[in-house]
């Protein structure tokens, strides 16, 4: 299986050569794609001096548009598999493999859950993912433990999708979507680690909005929207 | 029931929110439009829809502002959000526009530096 570990990174001069590092030392077998979101520190100058795959935004574009830039890479180079993997240190390379595995078992996307057989903590920001769960459950039918974990395996017909679709951002109300278009996806158990530098961007209102933005996304749009996802349907 | 809104004023805001809700899930549906940009008038259509099944709320809130007509708090009211949302239009194609022109300028630059080096090792 040819296998792509886009890592989207924004300003992560600091984190990034730990990170991979880890991807070097753990799974030399997969190809790794750094794609500078138009950093405005040294990010971009560190993988060309040491040598690590880039693709150079020369804007800003945000996760999603990093990431679905990624995805159009690994479109035209016909890969098998993709995994989005952070830039700051939090995702471990020890974990692609049992996810490349288990899309391997026949899912079209296959999450990397933090709380598969755990409890979650009640923190503000867990409390947004139960919230999250629970509506997804309710919409779909099926439970996604850790639908907003950012550590997810797509197939190459995902990959495809993913890359052409204006509203396939990479976030938990396109999974609810999936899997109300019959798409198959699973959770694996992952840890993760504690971040290497830097600090998330995601202040309180950000969360709110982001908050707002999904729920609503899942309750009240994802019934009028079309089915564009098609077994197999590759362009 | 005695209201302070007019029944064609009950009616136009019905109107109004189901035509703004209708409009902006169609665009969904043919993908013209980002679900995050969509949002905003989703909930707008939601404010409209309430304010004309409880015209109760615009007339506490006329009381409370000091405001003679439930239906001038209610212009008020709209004129605000709609506001706030030009506002924030604004900033976003102040963002747009820095973005255009830093691509326009590297593909330029990019275009230059691919002759040069032409030039250099024919």
């Amino acid at each position: 299986m040819r296998l792509l570990v886009v890592i989207p990174a924004y300003n992560e001069q600091e984190s990034l050569p730990a990170v991979m590092a880890d991807l070097a030392a753990t799974c030399p077998e997969y190809d790794v794609l750094v794609v500078n979101d138009g950093s405005t520190d040294g990010t971009a100058a560190l993988c060309r001096e040491r040598g690590y795959p880039l693709l150079d935004l020369p804007v800003n574009l945000g996760l999603a548009g990093a990431f679905q830039a990624g995805l159009r890479y690994a479109a035209s180079h016909e890969y098998d598999a993709a995994v989005q993997f952070d830039a700051d240190g939090q995702h471990l390379a020890r974990y692609i493999q049992p996810l490349a595995a288990k899309l391997g078992e026949g899912y079209d996307i296959v999450i990397g859950s933090r709380f598969v057989g755990k409890k979650r903590p009640f923190t503000a920001r867990m409390l947004g993912s139960r919230l999250i769960t629970a509506v997804m459950r309710l919409t779909t039918g099926t439970k996604i433990l850790d639908p907003t974990s950012g550590m997810r395996c797509l197939d190459r017909a995902m990959i495809q999708s993913f890359a052409q679709n204006l509203n396939w951002p990479p976030e938990p109300d396109t999974i609810s979507y999936l899997l109300r278009c019959g798409a198959r996806v699973c959770e694996v158990p992952v840890e993760i680690a504690e971040r290497q530098a830097g600090t998330s961007y995601l202040t309180l209102y950000k969360s709110l909005v982001y908050m707002a933005q999904i729920t609503i996304s899942m309750l009240v749009i994802q019934w009028f929207r079309k089915n564009e996802w098609k077994k197999g349907g590759r362009l | 029931m005695t209201s302070g809104i007019p029944i064609a004023m009950r009616a136009l805001l019905i109107l109004g929110s189901v035509g703004t809700g209708a409009f902006i899930l169609g665009r969904i549906r043919s993908s013209k439009v980002q679900i995050r940009d969509s949002i905003f008038w989703i909930l707008f259509s939601a404010l409209l829809l309430f304010l004309s099944i409880f015209p109760g709320a615009a007339i506490w809130a006329a009381e409370q502002l000091g405001v003679e007509s439930p239906v001038n708090f209610v212009f008020l009211f709209i004129i605000f959000i709609l506001l706030v949302q030009l506002f924030s239009c604004n900033l976003r194609i102040s963002q747009l526009d820095a973005k255009v022109r830093a691509l326009t300028q590297k593909i330029a630059l990019d275009e230059n530096e691919r002759k040069e080096d032409k030039k250099e090792n024919p």
